[in-house]
């Protein structure tokens, strides 16, 4: 009787195992850092319950197969999550960082239980993956998979339900990992978990794939301005998510998944790891590169990238919007072998093509070991190529050229006026929002 | 308000200039920019009286303009929208490295970069037309802006000054980094992004005039602040003083002084509060005598690693460095396997930093790198030790730490023989020369810490030590420097040595540098393996946590390497008086590492010369880093930089309260507060005990206004132990003596 109850609401597939897998090991990490980390804080035992209980719920959402068991977890680890936000209660800055995160979840859940209701609705089914087996395409199944994607974009910040994430830095720094580690995956791992429908609505994945390259160009735009450790973090974030929402659009979904995994561990780190920014010196990287560095650095990068399709299963000449990851591969490669040429001659130059090589390498069987872990799933699915997308490896690639080669430079002379408006209106876009920023020195509270 | 603006602007400029006659702006800059005090950025911190800007007030008046200037609990709703703005532009503009795309025209100045952006910036003009007309005419300098912005505002004559304070109070940390800038930051800033005091107020008040065109009303609100009545903290604070400071003076006055010999090894250590503890355990372990000096041996240097080109200067912010010290390795060899270890590590970072500050290939970077960070984070987190074991190892390989010399080309031989004398004479080592000598530097090791150079050696200039010392031991152990020594009436004998030393004060372990292996030096570090496990354990206990003489030194060792811990070490906290005395008086007495302790031997001083030195340097330091940590624990929020566990670093330069906020200066929370709730640190105020005849003291005190200053507004006590009878006095308020019993 209890098998079986458990056996409805629950599924375990690689996805579950995997997202459960990264939430508990970054649940023990976060955990025992704040440990120590927070010692003498008034809040200690209760921050310890609700990080507990956020990670628990995390666990059940992400192995959950009733659509309500799913919606209560994801409900539940939002409420959680804000409340560790306003760790420090009595901070007015703390508390609308709440306000705002909690505005940006009701929309979010809202979508989402409209969402399951019409999913109840077609198939009478609770199970998602009896949902799943089903075939209904009427336009109420668009209708709720764009309702769902809205969901999923409040919940991993993508451009413009990003502000939440940008203005949440008053958190305590431990929240602040798990938050970017874990929480903001929430959206992807619902797409995620709803692939098989999204693959069948091409034009839905190129949306996806559209508002993708937008959040991880703005994302990324932001984070190159930033002043602040936490918040550039933040940005970096945002631009991360929407290149996962972007893998998403490609039909990749178990790239979008690696792309979490990997991005968690990467994110928990640097955020735990904030308190050392000041001592992180930062090298000249002698921009724009000489005319001949640049294109032994293309030469390096077309190594890598061949080297990366070989071990990752992806070619230059699949025709299918897999050529995206080939682009970015070949962005990365070069951009790694750049520093390398620095000093130009043919022995770097060797030397450079076999690093770079390796690395691809490395990259491509880094991004192999999860997509082969998720191929019982069937939801690795490239689209055929279409204007968007290669619209999209354009804009990437042009916005990679114009740090190498228009950067701003205070060594040079006076930038023209566009770049100082872009500058201002830039900076002023990414602020967090006014209410949570303490512009009043006390008041600030610590209790 | 548009109207009054362009009224101002377009009239012609006669009225104009005549009121710029009126105002003499430089002296108003200066005079509002009095009430604050430097803060100085996170690469090397040190402590300062948060209220320094009112030192000439008694500390009663002080503490309560303080409170009506720093601790108002509200400010006016639109003055929290100019902080916003304010805030915005200072973060961009101050910022050294973190971001890619910094802010264009830096070059040029603050105030002259910042209005050539401004008139693209809606939050300022809110896309009024007559607004931005207003900016794109701005005038060219800050100082006729100032004025322009003082008529738009219409504040008084009489007002300005407190005008200006009040612009720079109600967003303090800025301004005290502002402060720094333009007063302290010397030759490091030289040619980078300039900033002057009347730029920033020129951008206070223009932003000031654009969002709050009322801000006059900033003069009433303040005149509000004054009339409030608060508890007065002295009381407390007063009471927990009394009761230490006479018994302190009572055991100090009945210690002996012991016949001279001379003893195994002298050791010479920082005066910083936390030598004292362990000098104690180090003294037990054998025949040592210690001394206690100014961690920076008295040298005013520069030091430059002569690898990276780095320099930085290594003595006391009162003082600018007079020499510039290379140091190198010891041997050609050492120097190429340096350089090219020094290159691949720079090497590394830079591909890591070309991947992740750019577009586009950050996606890729995360997909490759996320494996290795989670190898990192679990380990980093959960076995700490192991991580730092590692991390040891793998930079081992890249870069090989080696043993470095000072060159003393930068100083000259006279120079150098003047130090060596003072140096000796200053702490009364003269005479009765141990073979070993070991000048013994300070600084910590904490991971994770944007603190770190706090828990150096401020005498350094919130630097590690090592270099210093190393400095006066090669000079102490050249021959030709001995022989003019000898002309001046000090012999020291042809077996004594002098050894740089490093002692690091989070675990304890004290590093000795450019030495060969003897029987000696073996008894030596033994006797600091000992000493190195009774602090531990002391200090353990003070960090509640209660263990085993076997198992101390790793404890304190995994607080040094564990990257979660917000509690290293205590710091200076508890600090309460500074002793200029012969270690005799103290040497058998538990000062719970609570004193600052200066050697002194008053009979060799007949000029007072010494002891003028060290009441004018050291003792400065000591109430700088001693009204730190009192107002850093009297109010956290106003005068410290709040719980550790949301701050911000920004620019590099310094923290912020989470998304953002004013720069938070002083000490964290953490660092003097045993948990929320909870003080650690004791709150009193300096007390400094000479042991010296008074008709030595006065003489200096009526020659130094800094003294008087101190000791008559009641920011530092002076005590003074009479060496013939032993009686003790406390110096009163009008500098009058009263004899305590």
């Amino acid at each position: 009787m209890i098998n079986q109850t458990v056996t409805t609401l629950f599924h375990l597939d690689v996805l579950a195992a995997l997202m459960m897998a990264l939430v508990s090991f970054l649940g023990v990490c976060v955990a025992s850092f704040a440990y120590r980390y927070m010692k003498g804080d008034s809040q200690y035992i209760s921050f310890f319950i609700q990080l507990i209980l956020l990670i628990a719920s995390i666990l059940v959402m992400v192995s959950a197969d009733h659509l309500l068991l799913l919606f209560s977890a994801w409900c539940m680890s939002n409420i959680l999550l804000v409340r560790l936000m306003v760790h420090k209660s009595n901070w007015k800055a703390a508390q609308a960082s709440g306000k705002l995160a909690t505005k940006n979840y009701l929309l979010g859940g809202g979508c989402v239980a409209g969402a399951f209701m019409i999913f109840y609705g077609l198939s009478g089914e609770t199970s998602i993956q009896a949902l799943l087996r089903q075939d209904n395409s009427s336009s109420f199944m668009l209708l709720a998979l764009i309702l769902l994607l809205i969901g999923a974009m409040t919940q991993s910040a993508i451009y413009p339900f990003h502000r939440w994430l940008t203005s949440s830095l008053n958190s305590p720094t431990p929240a602040s990992a798990i938050m970017h580690a874990g929480l903001v995956n929430g959206g992807g791992f619902l797409l995620a978990r709803f692939a098989p429908l999204y693959l069948k609505h091409s034009h839905l994945l190129t949306v996806i794939f559209v508002v993708g390259i937008i959040t991880a160009l703005v994302g990324s735009l932001w984070k190159l301005l930033q002043n602040d450790v936490k918040r550039m973090l933040a940005c970096s974030t945002m631009g991360q998510m929407g290149f996962m929402l972007a893998q998403c659009g490609l039909g990749l979904f178990p790239a979008a998944v690696a792309h979490l995994v990997w991005h968690g561990m990467f994110k928990a780190y640097l955020f735990l790891a904030s308190g050392s920014s000041a001592q992180e010196k930062r090298f000249d990287l002698a921009y724009p590169p000489a005319p001949l560095t640049f294109i032994c650095a293309l030469i390096c990068a077309a190594a890598g990238s061949f080297t990366f399709g070989f071990s990752s299963d992806n070619s230059w000449l699949s025709g299918n919007s897999t050529l995206v990851i080939m682009v970015v591969a070949f962005l990365a490669a070069a951009q790694f072998s750049l520093p390398i040429l620095r000093s130009k001659n043919l022995r770097h130059f060797l030397f450079a093509l076999i690093t770079t090589g390796m690395m691809g390498l490395i990259y491509g069987g880094s991004v192999r070991l999860m997509t082969e872990s998720m191929e019982p799933m069937h939801f690795m699915q490239p689209q055929p190529l279409n204007g968007f997308y290669i619209a999209g490896i354009i804009v990437m690639s042009l916005a990679w050229l114009s740090i190498l080669f228009i950067r701003n430079s205070s060594k040079t002379a006076e930038p023209p006026i566009w770049m100082l408006k872009n500058y201002v209106a830039a900076l002023n876009a990414s602020q967090p929002h006014p209410n949570t920023v303490t512009a009043h020195r006390n008041h600030y509270r610590y209790l | 308000m548009q109207t009054i603006l362009l009224a101002q602007q377009e009239k012609n400029s006669k009225p104009i200039l005549n009121n710029l006659a009126a105002i003499n702006i430089p002296p108003l800059v200066k005079g509002s920019f009095n009430i604050i005090a430097p803060f100085w950025p996170l690469k090397n911190l040190i402590a300062v009286n948060p209220l320094q800007g009112l030192e000439d007030m008694p500390i009663e008046e002080a503490l309560k303009t303080g409170s009506a200037y720093f601790q108002q609990r509200e400010l006016p709703k639109n003055m929290e929208t100019v902080n916003r703005q304010t805030i915005k532009w200072l973060q961009v503009y101050f910022d050294q490295g973190q971001a890619t795309l910094a802010m264009p025209l830096r070059r040029a100045g603050l105030y002259a970069a910042w209005r050539k952006l401004a008139i693209y910036d809606v939050k300022l003009h809110d896309n009024d037309d007559q607004k931005k007309k207003w900016l794109k005419l701005l005038p060219n300098t800050a100082e006729q802006a100032i004025v322009e912005c003082l008529l738009n505002l219409d504040i008084g004559h009489e007002d300005r000054e407190i005008f200006l304070k009040l612009l720079l109070t109600s967003l303090p940390g800025w301004s005290s980094y502002i402060k720094y800038r333009t007063e302290w930051a010397g030759l490091d800033f030289a040619d980078q992004h300039p900033v002057t005091q009347a730029d920033y107020l020129a951008i206070r008040l223009i932003i000031t005039s654009l969002l709050w065109p009322e801000a006059k009303a900033l003069l009433e609100w303040h005149k509000k602040a004054q009339a409030e009545t608060k508890i007065n903290p002295l009381e407390q604070i007063q009471k927990t003083e009394n009761n230490y400071r006479l018994a302190l003076l009572e055991k100090l006055s009945a210690q002996p002084l012991q016949a001279l010999h001379t003893p195994e090894a002298q050791w010479v250590f920082c005066i910083d509060v936390r030598s004292e503890p362990f000098r104690r355990a180090l003294e037990a372990a054998g025949d040592y005598q210690t001394f206690g000096f100014a961690g920076f041996f008295g040298l005013p240097v520069q030091i430059t690693d002569s690898i990276t080109g780095e320099s930085y200067a290594s003595c006391p912010v009162l003082l600018s460095p007079k020499h510039d010290v290379k140091e190198s390795l010891c041997t050609h060899e050492g120097y190429e396997q340096d350089r090219k270890g020094y290159q691949r590590l720079i090497n590394l970072k830079r591909l890591y930093q070309s991947l992740k500050y750019t577009f586009t290939t950050p996606f890729a970077l995360v997909e490759s790198l996320g494996i290795i960070s989670g190898a990192c984070l679990g380990l980093r987190t959960l076995a700490p030790s192991v991580a730092a074991k590692i991390k040891l190892t793998l930079m081992g390989m890249l870069r090989k730490p080696m043993d470095v010399k000072p060159s003393l080309d930068g100083i000259m031989f006279a120079e150098q023989c003047v130090y060596a004398e003072g140096a000796l004479r200053m702490i009364g080592l003269t005479h009765h020369f141990a073979p070993l000598v070991v000048l013994c530097g300070h600084g910590s090791t904490t991971q994770n810490n944007a603190y770190a150079t706090g828990l150096d050696c401020g005498a350094c200039g919130g630097r590690h030590g090592a270099p210093n010392a190393r400095i006066l031991a090669a000079i102490l152990n050249c021959l030709e420097v001995r022989k003019q020594l000898i002309k001046k009436g000090i012999h020291i004998p042809k077996n004594t040595h002098f050894i740089a030393a490093l002692h690091n004060t989070t675990t304890d372990e004290v590093t000795l540098y450019n030495h060969q292996e003897s029987a000696d030096i073996e008894k030596l570090k033994k006797s600091l393996e000992k000493a190195k496990v009774t602090n531990s354990l002391v200090r353990l206990h003070q960090m509640q946590k209660s263990t085993t003489a076997a198992k101390a030194a790793s404890y304190t060792r995994l607080r040094s390497q564990d990257w979660a811990q917000v509690r290293p070490e205590w710091g200076l906290a508890r600090n309460a008086a500074f002793i200029v005395a012969p270690r005799d008086l103290t040497a058998s007495l538990n000062l719970e590492g609570r004193c600052f302790l200066h050697s002194y031997d008053h009979a060799a001083d007949p000029e007072t010369k010494f002891l003028t030195t060290i009441l004018t340097a050291p003792m400065i330091v000591a109430q700088w880093i001693n009204a730190q940590y009192l107002f850093s624990t009297l109010d956290n929020v106003a005068y410290g930089s709040g719980s550790k566990i949301t701050q911000n670093i920004t620019g590099k330069i310094g923290i912020m309260q989470g998304n953002a906020s004013d720069l938070m200066t002083g000490l964290p929370l953490q660092s003097v507060y045993s948990s929320d709730t909870e003080v650690y640190h004791e709150l009193q105020r300096l007390m400094t005990v000479v042991y010296a005849p008074r008709k030595m003291l006065d003489p200096i005190i009526s020659s130094q206004p800094i003294l008087q200053k101190l000791f008559r507004n009641g920011w530092v006590q002076l005590a003074c132990i009479e060496p013939e009878n032993r009686t003790t006095y406390l110096l009163n308020r009008d500098l009058t003596w009263k004899n305590t019993d």
